[in-house]
């Protein structure tokens, strides 16, 4: 992987043929390069993870199951005069509070001028708390 | 009488010193568009913390040339050189004659512009993105490296557009970078290569990774197929914290070692990622990504932007630039998805192709842009983390193919 310095040369000297070759060196050297790097870095990568994963003890196979559907589904219909109009039926064991969270979130999604209501709130299967963890480790920072 | 007289001599030599005089027509149309830079910056919001210093270091140096200008020393001659006026002043001898060394000190932001020239402050903003970055998605699935350097492909396609336009190798290089979607890397380049186009480079790179929610969509709907847009991908695995402290680690020796001209950029990135992974220097991590990377951006902007002085910014390679920018962009962003959809076929359909776009590196907007497109098709399909792995894995490929222009062409 030893890439030779070139001169700097004035494109403007170059006839088409050279300005295609210098073009077609750099376009070859930069994919193979880049590529290159990052294909390394990819079985390195693999490598120290598995050897990580030996090392800190066997039983981290297991498949974790696919991302569960966003806490809550709010249906809306565009319907009451009110922007926001509570009628939250169901989900008997939801405190007010949260009601009150979702329906002021749906009110700002939507914006003052248009019309929301909510019909139900559900709860859905949720996350296990190391799963919660794992969803917080990884995104925090954003 | 008199005092009239002396008071007129004042007001003309104030009026014939002001900006009235000195400014020529490309000055005004330079304030004109800092000032609506100014506009996108604070009214529309567009990358405020970079777009805001470049438009008033643009102005003020349109305003004030002189606060760019570089120090010289002008020799004044003297009888002898125990002269008094020679007094703290070095001495020398020409030609039989002797002078003493008057020196005029540069502006306030050729001083600052320093760390821009010698190529200090990229590495440094670097360090605080280190800082910032979590590595993990990319350690839980490495394939997404592919990406990374999938959306680098633009860079150097639009090197070639860059020299049939007339463009010297190393400008081409420099332009190209624009397509690494990242601006300390633009800047570092550009610097190395071809330091008279930086104003122009550096406000086309931030403009379009401003611009990245308004690009990206569109080509990222054109190459994909909705049922593809729709794919939802496994959870990542967790990453353990000795994966995460190892990993800038062995990243910057093996980039150091073969391609040592992407090391300061890499380099930095990666003691920042450390300083965060490691968990025991949280005071130094701190000040990198707060008060450090604050400070630098500002000398940064404020300096990058009053490089685009009237004469030199306003040229037809200017126009040029901002056009091959954009084609970078949109090669960087279609490659990174086509890219996308070949692993998306490689693995029977488990890989989202919208991630590839995030290749781009742009953190976190391009990412976000995956995110977004992706929840357009699946609402309840979270592409976020699945995007980061390329998202960051570009800043990583960016590097790279810095150290490769460096090399090919610097």
């Amino acid at each position: 992987m030893v890439l030779s310095g070139m001169n700097v040369v004035h494109a403007a000297e170059l006839t088409m043929a050279e300005k295609g070759i210098a073009s077609a060196k750099v376009i070859l050297t930069g994919f193979v390069v880049v590529f290159a790097v990052l294909l390394l870095l990819i079985l390195v990568i693999k490598l120290y993870s598995f050897l990580v994963g030996k090392a800190q003890g066997a039983g981290k196979k297991k498949k974790k199951d696919q991302t569960p559907p966003p806490k809550k589904t709010v249906t809306s219909v565009t319907s009451e005069p009110a922007p926001v109009s509570r009628t939250a039926s169901a989900g008997d064991d939801i405190p007010e509070e949260v009601v009150a969270v979702i329906a002021a979130a749906v009110a700002s999604m939507y914006g003052g001028s248009q019309k929301a209501r909510i019909k139900s709130i559900r709860k859905a299967g949720g996350r296990s708390a190391w799963a919660n963890a794992g969803v917080l480790d990884n995104t925090r920072p954003f | 009488m008199e005092i009239l007289t002396g008071f007129l001599e004042a007001i003309r030599g104030i009026y014939e010193s002001s900006g009235l005089v000195s400014l020529g027509w490309q000055n005004y149309v330079m304030i004109g568009i800092s000032c609506f830079l100014l506009y996108l910056a604070i009214k529309k919001q567009y990358e405020p913390l970079l777009l805001l210093p470049i438009a008033f270091g643009m102005l003020l140096v349109n305003l004030y040339p002189e606060i760019m200008a570089a120090p010289h020393i002008n020799l004044v001659e003297i009888p002898s050189a125990n002269d008094p006026a020679a007094a703290g002043h070095v001495v020398q001898e020409i030609g039989g004659k002797i002078y003493y060394e008057d020196p005029t000190y540069g502006g306030l932001l050729y001083y600052l512009y320093q760390g821009v020239k010698l190529g200090i402050y990229p590495p440094l903003i670097f360090l605080g993105i280190g800082c910032m970055t979590d590595f993990g998605p990319l350690i839980a699935n490495p394939k997404s490296l592919i990406l990374g350097a999938a959306a680098q492909i633009g860079i150097f396609i639009t090197f070639t557009g860059a020299v049939f336009l007339g463009f010297t190798e190393a400008e081409a290089g420099a332009i190209g970078i624009i397509g690494g979607a990242d601006g300390p890397t633009a800047i570092y380049v550009t610097t190395k290569l071809a330091p008279h186009l930086l104003g122009s480079i550096a406000i086309a790179a931030y403009s379009y990774m401003a611009l990245v929610p308004i690009i990206q969509p569109p080509i990222m709907k054109l190459l994909t197929t909705k049922k593809e847009r729709g794919v939802v991908m496994e959870q990542l695995r967790p990453v353990s914290r000795l994966e995460k402290i190892l990993f800038p680690i062995i990243v910057v020796i093996l980039i150091a070692i073969f391609l040592p001209d992407a090391a300061p950029l890499v380099g930095m990135l990666m003691l920042g990622n450390l300083f965060k992974e490691s968990g025991v220097v949280e005071r130094i991590a701190k000040a990198a990504q707060n008060e450090l990377m604050n400070i630098i951006t500002i000398f940064l902007g404020t300096t990058v932007g009053a490089t685009a002085s009237g004469t030199n910014f306003l040229k037809l390679d200017t126009l040029k630039i901002i056009a091959l920018g954009l084609i970078a962009f949109c090669m960087g962003t279609a490659f990174g998805v086509l890219f996308g959809k070949i692993m998306y076929k490689l693995t029977g359909g488990k890989i989202n192709p919208l991630i590839g776009s995030a290749g781009v590196s742009a953190v976190p907007m391009a990412a976000r842009v995956s995110q977004k497109v992706g929840q357009q098709e699946n609402p309840g399909n979270f592409l976020l983390m699945h995007a980061m792995g390329p998202n960051v894995a570009g800043v990583i490929g960016s590097a790279v193919a810095a150290g490769v222009l460096l090399n090919v062409v610097g």
